[in-house]
């Protein structure tokens, strides 16, 4: 792993005008991701966690302060940042093989390269055999499979995850953390996930960073130094995820206190997934 | 866990074990209305409820199809209107779908040319004729642009709202995947709005085949509308009657035609149960 930070984010802040009111998403952000890292981001609603990562993939802009990915301040999106989104987003008149090779559209590769990096990456996901199938022919957790290879398929040096599993149901869920922690380990692709579950930012991470609402902010980044593959009923896991949600809570309170009512649910932990595991 | 994430509905094929029966069955549940309506003129006629140079007895209708087919005539005015409203319908809907397109993906555009667009199309399109006369006669040419413009509105206007309501959701992928505009309009717009631009289409080839009639009552010598005047005119209310029902079905034979074309295209869709 190098030692060069491969993207840092630098004293954010993005402001958003709705109706002639400016809300602050961020305000004050740096982050420094190395090469190869699992950094997963937790907070509750609205305290600008995906836009944080919408930022980062360049997805959206005029923010203050700098990302730069490689030493390139990021100004639009690129090839070299992928994307999963929450809901897959597959286009819905393409087969699962032609939604994946959509990635490659513009990487510049021969055809039999794009069919046998296709072919691999529907294994990698474990899609063999639904290659020829529409998206509406698949459950959710199969087509967020999908949508995890359309972004990996590319080979792009960071992957941004967007709560990719939050529409998900428990098992579900635990079994694609499983497997997106293990074509991590394989493929060596830097990852930033956000999420609202905490379960999931201390299963995948190797720091977790805490953020807190109105304006978002980074309360603490806490990091997971459990071997993987990690076992969410271990005392040691059980300790930091305690962690993770005590600081949470914390910026739990602090919102309630400045909110208005009704826009942050609080994270409660999930024991129904951790018997899962 | 393995098995948990292998268990999902595969391409199970919404299919009953017999479809042939279920399609029987559906044809004859359609046809109950029209029996039903055949078996009351029949009675009407029989009973001399109204007299026979009004409403003609069903056999003397059909005495006379026969012989308007083994003429040749019924076939003959059939294809000339059907050549008509193909031509006009062809360069109305060409025409709707650059308009439509250009429309949709410009906002320029848009501003320009949208609201004479709509103005235009609130005009009846028969309410074109008496002008449209003057300008360029009663002759082929006239009844080509009547059906053009019966074509044209619903055509643009499906393909415009269909170009707008691509899910901007699907617009981020492209631009995450760093589409150039064409492979976005090509990958992403144009797939997503066919299902509208079908709806263009059976809008417009209605609306191209219901000017057509309307034209041709007005000023033909030929076409089935003709048909329909010359029968009213000579008091031949079989001929009358004729005509309408080949009116009828030719139109229905359309839709359903590009109902199938239309389902065949979107494999993709989900099959409704």
């Amino acid at each position: 792993m190098s030692v060069t930070a491969h993207l840092t984010i630098k004293n954010v802040t993005r402001q958003f005008s709705v109706d002639s009111q400016t809300i602050t998403a961020l305000q004050d952000v740096s982050l420094s991701v190395t090469e190869g890292e699992f950094v997963t981001i937790v907070g509750a609603s609205g305290c600008g966690k995906s836009t944080l990562l919408r930022l980062g993939a360049g997805l959206d802009a005029g923010h203050q302060g700098e990302i730069r990915h490689r030493g390139n301040v990021v100004l639009g999106p690129s090839l070299d940042r992928g994307i999963v989104f929450q809901e897959p987003r597959l286009f819905p008149w393409l087969t699962v093989e032609r939604n994946i090779a959509l990635g490659l559209e513009n990487a510049g590769v021969s055809k039999a390269e794009k069919k046998r990096l296709v072919k691999e990456h529907l294994e990698l996901v474990g899609l063999t055999g639904f290659a020829k199938a529409y998206p509406h022919q698949l459950s959710g957790g199969m087509a967020q499979r999908a949508g995890i290879a359309r972004g990996l398929v590319n080979r792009p040096d960071v992957l941004f995850l967007d709560e990719p599993f939050g529409a998900l149901d428990a098992i579900t869920k635990a079994h694609l953390q499983g497997e997106l922690q293990s074509i991590w380990s394989k493929e060596k692709i830097t990852m930033i996930l956000v999420t609202h579950d905490v379960d999931e930012a201390v299963f995948l991470g190797d720091r977790v960073v805490v953020m807190s609402p109105r304006p978002g902010r980074i309360r603490e980044i806490v990091p997971v130094n459990l071997p993987r593959p990690r076992e969410r009923t271990s005392s040691a896991f059980g300790e930091v995820r305690a962690h993770v949600l005590q600081s949470l809570n914390g910026t739990a309170s602090l919102a309630e206190t400045r909110a208005t009512a009704g826009e942050t649910k609080p994270v409660l932990p999930r024991p129904a997934i951790a018997a899962v595991g | 866990m393995a098995v948990l994430t292998v268990t999902t509905e595969t391409d199970a094929p919404s299919r009953l074990p017999y479809p042939w029966r279920s399609r029987a069955v559906g044809l004859a549940v359609a046809l109950v209305l029209p029996a039903a309506l055949l078996i009351l003129w029949w009675a009407a006629s029989d009973r001399g409820w109204l007299a026979a140079q009004i409403l003609p007895h069903p056999l003397d209708v059909y005495q006379t199809l026969r012989d308007m087919v083994a003429s040749g005539e019924l076939l003959y005015h059939t294809a000339i209107s059907l050549r008509r409203v193909l031509i006009g319908f062809a360069i109305g809907a060409g025409f709707g779908l650059a308009l439509g397109i250009a429309m949709g993906l410009s906002e320029t555009v848009e501003d320009y040319v949208k609201p004479l667009f709509l103005a235009f199309a609130q005009i009846p399109t028969l309410g074109w004729i008496p002008l449209l006369m003057l300008l360029v006669g009663i002759g082929e040419t006239l009844k080509i642009i009547i059906i053009t413009k019966g074509a044209l509105v619903p055509m643009t206007l499906n393909t415009f709202a269909g170009i707008r309501n691509v899910s901007p959701r699907y617009l981020e992928v492209a631009r995450a995947l760093r589409f150039s505009r064409w492979q976005t309009l090509r990958l992403v717009i144009i797939p997503a709005s066919i299902p509208f631009v079908f709806t263009g289409i059976r809008y417009g080839l209605t609306h191209a085949w219901t000017s057509l009639v309307g034209v041709e009552l007005l000023a033909s010598s030929e076409g089935l509308g003709y048909l329909l005047v010359w029968g009213r005119q000579m008091f031949w209310l079989d001929t009358v009657i004729i005509a309408m029902l080949a009116i009828g079905i030719v139109g229905f034979v359309m839709d359903s035609g590009l109902n199938r074309t239309e389902r065949l295209i979107q494999r993709w869709k989900r099959n409704e149960i």
